[in-house]
């Protein structure tokens, strides 16, 4: 057998065997459990495009899209409803303009995404919607891509929500450092100046600088939350925009001791470090609601020609505190998908 | 003749890329898409819904899987619209979406948008086929491409959005393309002058380009993502839509590759980047200037790196710092599966090309199987490391018989 033949056909006989189980097998979640569907049966397919796959509450965003699915498929008679989870290893703009393009060439019917950049997505945005494909956006909005409606919290309430629990802490004076992430996210930016604008109402209270870190991992997070704390033994306070640097173990030592701290997103390992009382408040997003209220949204319009009455659809924060963490803590099952209860 | 066709190195990858379309062809046919059209109704117009029994209901009232027709009244004339052919009506934008079935894979929007998606990558993976050919690496080129685009967009953003394409084209072209060779240039220059790796040169150009690009969109516009770029460049050059698709990315791709192709093999400037890659000590004794030759390969590859930059910001009418981040992995793949050998000595432009069409091929298969993207990754790592092991079989095989 000579080296075409012993290369090219094992290649061909893979390919074709690889793709040939890929297409016939149940690939992605379907609404009704069933792959078999009947002529008369209506089948919308929505996209979920997070920012990334690593970050822990889009997790649970995924699950609350996957059960509203399902949840609605039992509801609504001769109606499956699909849900496609798209979204990039970590957070690339392009990539989700990538996606999204690629989705509604597909002939996906609804996209609901968190934006990592609204500039680079508001284009292929615009022309999904031109095409009848249902956006709505979460988390992360992108006010101008014509989007349906946004479903998240009011970032800059959120930060400023962030800062007054801090200022509480701190009894409304101290030196207040602020940790953000990726800059180019409106959602951080819109926090930041939240932030930033509650702690102009305290005058005992200044802002030591705001410190960004990227890429958007625990790892680099603590290394900025450390290397500042250590350089600046001034600071009394804490304020996180979001809580990457509690997403891995002993991130704090060096830091709690000297600092109060208040983060936003009380996911379970961050729940933790409020239990043990290292972090004095979590603000929390509707990190479930983010999928499932996203969907409802989708089907209500796709279906039923529905829009909500606004277009910003605001949900409100949850506060955990070391009282509350660990009751908080027992719905993170339900919000993974560990919870069995269908 | 096909053996002689069989014998070029770029012939596994057609055919892997021939059966990745058959497969996705054959599944796209029996899973089609639905293909959207809009139809505006006018301010007079109103539009009634029929259920199976023929009485009409207001928007609204009935579920889409209830209206058997829609019927729209416009100065005095009716239309029926079958609800097999209309998707949905959007009251808010007073539009009716209808729906024709096609494959979903073997379209013309989903075929151009894979070669689109490739040709960024593509681009870059022509430069990176010269420096891998010299035993070389560039690690730099995900950050070169962030910094040329940011720049680029400051620059067409300064001229405005109503800019002359005579002012924009060049100036965004210049500007990314300068950008990108600058940063080459200092890559090689480093590595030659200071007779470091490359690996660790570039490596920390890598990290270097990355926070000056964050730092230079902080301070001169306070901001991370550049928007507001002259049309002329965007919409009105890389993103011209031509019957119904955005071609020009992948004109671009076909050019550099023609161009890339005949450096490499047709000049003495690629004959002089083979013989080093197949043994630098020896093309030294011949005569070969290998600092200067290797420079300038580098210098070329960030200016191919600028110019995807430029196609990027053009397409996407916008530039954001965290831009190319961890591109160059998908840039070496594309370059290793096209068949360079990371050893040097060996590669070819096309099947640097072929190599970043095959990656995007994967990544469409993936969406339109529905494969939950948490698996994208492993896939695609799969596929690189057999591509590899092929390769370098075939090579082995090649050497026992020879």
């Amino acid at each position: 057998m000579n080296i075409r033949k012993a290369v090219l056909v094992p290649t061909t006989i893979f390919t074709l065997a690889g793709m040939s189980l890929i297409g016939c097998s149940k690939s992605a979640e379907s609404g009704s459990g069933s792959s078999a569907t009947s002529s008369s049966e209506t089948i919308y397919t929505i996209a979920v495009i997070a920012k990334s796959n690593s970050n822990p509450p889009f997790q649970a965003a995924k699950t609350g899209a996957i059960d509203a699915g399902k949840r609605l498929s039992a509801e609504m008679e001769g109606v499956t409803i699909q849900v496609d989870w798209q979204t990039p290893p970590q957070e690339d703009a392009q990539l989700q303009a990538q996606y999204v393009e690629q989705l509604v060439a597909s002939g996906v019917d609804g996209i609901a995404i968190s934006v990592t950049d609204a500039n680079t997505l508001n284009g292929v945005l615009k022309d999904a919607v031109s095409k009848g494909v249902v956006v709505v956006t979460f988390d992360s909005d992108a006010p101008d891509s014509g989007r349906m409606a946004y479903y998240g919290v009011d970032d800059k309430e959120a930060g400023k929500e962030v800062m007054r629990q801090l200022a509480i802490q701190l009894d409304g004076k101290g030196v207040v450092a602020v940790l953000t992430g990726n800059p180019a996210a409106t959602n951080l930016s819109a926090r930041v100046d939240g932030v930033a604008e509650e702690a102009g109402n305290y005058e005992g209270i200044s802002i030591k600088q705001v410190y960004s870190f990227t890429p958007e991992t625990a790892t680099e997070a603590v290394a900025k939350m450390q290397q500042v704390q250590t350089a600046n033994p001034d600071i009394t306070g804490w304020a996180l925009v979001g809580g990457w640097p509690l997403y891995t173990d002993n991130a704090l030592d060096g830091i709690y001791e000297h600092a109060k701290i208040v983060s936003m997103d009380p996911l379970p390992l961050p729940l933790e470090y409020a239990m043990k009382g290292q972090v004095q408040v979590l603000v929390g997003q509707p990190y479930y609601g983010w999928g499932e209220k996203s969907v409802e949204m989708i089907i209500d319009k796709l279906h039923f020609d529905r829009s909500p009455e606004t277009e910003l659809v605001y949900a409100d924060f949850d506060i955990v505190t070391i009282e509350n963490a660990e009751e908080y803590a027992k719905q993170w099952d339900k919000w993974l998908g560990k919870d069995a209860t269908p | 003749m096909f053996s002689k066709l069989f014998a070029h190195q770029e012939s596994g990858l057609i055919l892997v890329i021939i059966l990745l379309m058959t497969a996705l062809s054959i599944y796209g046919h029996f899973k089609p898409s639905e293909s959207k059209d809009s139809i505006v109704l006018g301010d007079s117009a109103e539009i009634r819904f029929l259920d199976a029994q023929g009485a009409e209901h207001g928007p609204g009232e009935l579920g889409r899987n209830e209206i058997s027709f829609y019927r729209v009244l416009e100065n005095g004339k009716t239309t029926d619209y079958s609800s097999s052919v209309v998707s949905r009506y959007d009251s808010s934008a007073r539009t009716v979406f209808t729906e024709q079935r096609a494959n979903r894979f073997l379209n013309k929007g989903n075929l151009v948008l894979i070669a689109k998606n490739a040709s960024f990558f593509a681009i870059m993976a022509v430069g990176m086929t010269g420096v891998i050919i010299l035993a070389g690496i560039d690690l730099s080129v995900g950050s070169i491409y962030g910094f040329s685009a940011i720049l680029g967009a400051m620059a067409l953003n300064t001229l405005g959005s109503d800019a002359s394409w005579m002012l924009s084209i060049p100036i965004g072209f210049g500007v990314c393309v300068l950008a990108g060779a600058l940063c080459g240039l200092a890559n090689g220059a480093m590595t030659v002058g200071f007779g470091v790796h490359p690996f660790v040169i570039t490596l920390g150009m890598m990290a270097s380009l990355r926070g000056l690009t964050v730092y230079t969109a902080q301070a001169v516009y306070d901001n991370q993502s550049i928007a507001g770029l002259s049309d002329s460049f965007t919409t009105g050059f890389i993103k011209k839509e031509f019957f119904g698709v955005y071609p020009v990315p992948i004109l671009f791709m076909i050019l550099i590759a023609i161009a890339g192709w005949f450096v490499l093999t047709r000049t003495v400037f690629g004959r002089r980047i083979m013989a080093i890659g197949g043994n630098e000590t020896a093309a030294k004794y011949a005569g070969i200037p290998v600092g200067r030759v290797k420079i300038w390969v580098y210098t070329i590859t960030g200016a191919l790196a600028g110019l995807s930059a430029a196609l990027y910001i053009g397409y996407l009418g916008s530039a954001e710092t965290n831009a190319g981040n961890a591109y160059e992995l998908q840039v070496i793949a594309a370059t290793v599966i096209g068949g360079a050998s990371l050893m040097g000595g060996r590669g070819t432009v096309f099947g640097a090309v072929l190599g970043a069409i095959v990656i995007q091929l994967l990544n469409n298969g993936m969406v339109i199987l529905r494969v939950d993207a948490s698996v994208n990754l492993i896939v695609m790592g799969g596929a690189i490391i057999i591509a590899v092991v092929i390769d370098q079989t075939k090579q082995r095989l090649a050497a026992r018989r020879g």
